[in-house]
């Protein structure tokens, strides 16, 4: 059986992912979305395609695979759809390059058209003019053409990515003030790169929540205090408590949704909550890779994931575990309403414009991959 | 409090068993002809004064049955409550125990170390049994807490001898204060105890300049017992009366980290809990109740389901505000913003005139140390900070404050009542307080 392009299976680094993925040895969104790019990349200059159809249908098709395999990690998703929109974008370029076309300037035509459902900002290959030496003789010569260009357009989304956390620092000392107390959950390495670049410049106090059952702000709070910055452990808890204190609450997100609401560890949720209860301005650090077009409109934990409940009630309680249902959700929706805004590796943005920049990102027909 | 008080003595033995062994013979002649003398004088309150004397006897020789006289009687509650709870013992329970134990040793040797003259050094350690399990929360919760302080007076009112040339009523408060400083010394002292000594202060001063020494001592026991009794055991139980009919068959209740309205909820057997506290949780599973354990992290993800949530106090402050376990004024945020009926558990001996407007003032740190023994760890220990390091600091508030906003209603002894009218307590029952 000859090999099928387009199946998929037949690359074995799509299928070391996958499996990574199902058992848990790739977590957190950077990693995924990382891991998701680099098998990208060995499928696209491993194959064969004639046309862009073929190939955006290759890459959809390995990032079907992917998101089935873990679809909480929601960044694998968001990856392809962000390498699917650059690859559009490069060859738009190119035939807009070839055929000339005037690069539109400000225009309130622009303006209207925004608003509205984009569309797909190319136009299937069969029905504009190739202007690429397209010779359906050679099949290869579109690859050929087209690859270099592909690769270039991988290799800026995975520029964006190890770049991500130095570029959302980059704006830390603006948003950190002296003396400041600032409360943190969990160990998010966003979080922990921006409060490491503003303790450069200020002298602060982090206040950190254990974070169970993961007890991730432990290693956060020693990482921290390991780079000067004094730091208070607390149990979840007092959040409350000492919320009347803190002057600014610095999150880590697992998923931007379209509606400025988010995906983050359990126990933002509280915090959030918690925070706007005492007006403390509640601030997201997240990279733009975390962006996804998705809603959670109706349920609080609707799109949770659930980890493993041995962390709430081990075995040694032997007699309860049997007769007790025991939860621990992974993941905490946080509606846009808790949230003052998300800084980014593209600067700093409302809840409320989140959806633009969704637009801006991905292309409207590569929600559903 | 006749009927608890007669079922500690057998564990402990016939009093004349342990008279000799225990106490002086110095002091039980003493009794004696005291009991000899009150009992020519007053022939007619002989049964009354029987129960009172025998209350209070126990609670002299040995005072690990007066602290285990709270456990059964917890025990029994929770076991008429709710079937099959009874050797699930909660951790005040537990904790009363222990600490009753600790002071009856303590008290066993006191008085042959410190001979006839009844010295200072001989009073305060008395209660350096009562001291140790507070600084380490060997004794724990409000309740607890109090009980056994009360616990210990009567046991230091029963060995005070008013020093010649004073009265008991005004002498007794000094002999006591200085034990008040060095439980307070330990830990800072809760509202539950600063109220029970209040009443304890104003019981002594008011007591009878004429009567005899032991009458006078024996009074103001069986004050104690009587407070003990009103203001906290049947309090607990018209609490929990009263909070059962807040509780509809199916309803999904959420306690978080208190302990005693649990037990009521046997008879709906329908109704599912989504339960903080392990302890809480052990009982419940015990009445077969279906529970749901999470952590307070996950409490947004099941505070949809909850349709009436019931919390516990440490103390209820004039102005509706409740002082209780840290984290309690999380679930009560949530509740409030998911519109679920906050409903506070409090005897009204908890009240404290004082507003606090934020949970600093009067907090108090968990010592430093193994919290997670109790936990079910799979992250490994030693990634956990336990103790400070340069430029870290472990602190762990004890209680936070739920302001009046968050509660919908305290269930008191005296009516389920809103927040905002919790002032009014005081004046309706007489500034007993």
């Amino acid at each position: 059986m000859a090999p099928d392009p387009f199946n998929p299976a037949n690359h074995r680094s799509v299928e070391i992912l996958v499996s990574k993925l199902r058992r848990r040895q790739v977590v957190g969104s950077r990693e995924a979305a990382l891991e998701t790019l680099k098998v990208l990349r060995q499928v696209v200059s491993r194959s064969r395609f004639s046309n862009l159809d073929q190939l955006v249908g290759l890459i959809r098709c390995v990032g079907r695979r992917l998101v089935e395999a873990q679809p909480k990690e929601h960044t694998v998703g968001n990856t392809v759809r962000k390498l699917l929109h650059h690859i559009r974008e490069e060859y738009n370029n190119t035939a807009a390059g070839a055929s000339s076309s005037s690069k539109p300037g400000y225009s309130i035509e622009n303006f209207v058209l925004l608003g509205q459902f984009r569309k797909p900002s190319f136009v299937p290959t069969s029905e504009i003019p190739i202007p690429l030496e397209h010779d359906p003789d050679d099949p290869d010569s579109f690859a050929r053409v087209v690859k270099p260009l592909l690769m270039e357009a991988i290799q800026d989304v995975l520029d964006d990515l190890e770049t991500v956390y130095d570029n959302i620092s980059r704006g830390a000392k603006d948003h950190i003030h002296s003396d400041e107390i600032i409360l943190t959950l969990g160990h998010s390495k966003t979080v922990e790169a921006f409060l490491k670049s503003a303790a450069h410049y200020r002298n602060y106090t982090v206040i950190v929540a254990e974070t169970g059952p993961s007890y991730s702000g432990h290693s956060m709070a020693r990482e921290l205090s390991s780079a000067g910055i004094s730091t208070f452990l607390v149990p979840d808890s007092s959040i409350y408590a000492i919320m009347s204190r803190v002057n600014k609450v610095i999150l880590g997100a697992h998923a931007i949704l379209a509606n400025g609401g988010m995906f983050a560890i359990t126990g933002t949720l509280l915090a959030a909550t918690a925070a706007r209860v005492h007006s403390t301005p509640v601030v997201v650090c997240a990279g733009q890779f975390k962006l996804t077009p998705l809603w959670n409109l109706y349920h609080e934990f609707g799109a949770l994931d659930f980890s493993d409940p041995s962390n709430v009630l081990g075995f040694e309680e032997g007699s309860l575990v049997d007769k007790v249902d025991v939860m621990n959700p992974y993941y905490d929706y946080v509606g846009p309403e808790l949230i003052d805004v998300y800084i980014t590796n593209d600067g700093d943005h409302p809840p409320s414009s989140v959806y633009r920049l969704i637009k801006e990102t991905y292309d409207d027909d590569d929600h559903e991959l | 409090m006749p009927a608890p008080g007669l079922p500690v003595q057998p564990p402990n033995g016939p009093r004349t068993e342990t008279k000799p062994k225990q106490k002086e013979m110095t002091k039980a002649e003493r009794r004696e002809l005291q009991e000899r003398q009150r009992a020519a004088k007053q022939a007619a309150k002989a049964s009354g004064e029987a129960s009172g004397s025998s209350a209070k006897t126990a609670a002299k020789t040995a005072p690990q049955g007066s602290g285990s006289t709270s456990t059964p009687r917890r025990g029994t509650r929770q076991a008429e409550n709710a079937p099959r709870s009874a050797p699930a013992a909660p951790r005040a329970v537990v904790s009363a125990r222990t600490a009753g134990s600790v002071a009856g040793d303590s008290v066993a040797t006191a008085p042959t170390r410190g001979g006839g003259g009844g010295g200072g050094g001989l009073r305060i350690f008395s209660h350096f049994g009562l001291q140790k399990p507070f600084a380490q929360f060997k004794i724990t919760g409000a309740n607890a807490r109090c009980i056994a302080t009360l616990r210990a007076f009567q046991t230091v009112i029963q060995d005070y001898v008013t020093p010649p040339n004073n009265t008991l009523a005004r002498h007794l408060m000094t002999h006591i204060s200085p034990q008040i400083s060095h439980l307070v010394a330990a830990r800072p002292m809760s509202v539950t105890m600063g109220n029970a000594i209040r009443q304890l202060k104003l019981d002594i001063s008011g007591s009878d300049i004429d009567l005899p020494e032991q009458d006078a001592k024996n009074e103001l026991c069986l004050k104690i017992d009587n407070y003990i009794r009103d203001r906290i055991d049947a309090a607990g139980e018209v609490i929990v009366e009263k909070s059962v009919g807040k509780i509809k068959d199916g309803d999904v209740i959420l306690t978080y980290a208190s302990r005693r309205e649990g037990s009521s909820e046997s008879s709906f057997a329908k109704s599912q809990f989504l339960s903080a506290g392990k302890a809480t949780l052990r009982v419940l599973a015990e009445a077969g109740i279906p529970c749901t354990y999470v952590l307070l992290p996950s409490l947004g993800a099941i505070i949809t389901e909850v349709d009436t949530i019931f919390l516990g106090a440490h103390s209820i402050h004039a102005n509706g505000a409740v002082y209780s376990r840290a984290g309690t004024a999380l679930v009560a945020m949530l509740a409030k913003q998911h519109s679920v009926p906050v409903v506070v558990c409090c005897e009204t001996y908890k009240y404290s005139d004082g507003v606090q407007l934020d949970s600093f003032t009067k907090n108090e740190l968990a010592p430093l140390g193994e919290r997670f023994a109790n936990f079910p760890l799979t992250t490994p220990h030693d990634s956990l900070v336990l103790r400070n390091a340069p430029n870290l600091e472990v602190l762990n508030p004890l209680y936070d404050l739920t302001p009046p906003a968050n509660v919908t209603a305290v269930v008191t002894e005296v009516g389920i009542i809103p927040p905002d009218s919790i002032s009014a307590i005081p004046v309706a029952l007489g500034r007993l307080l």
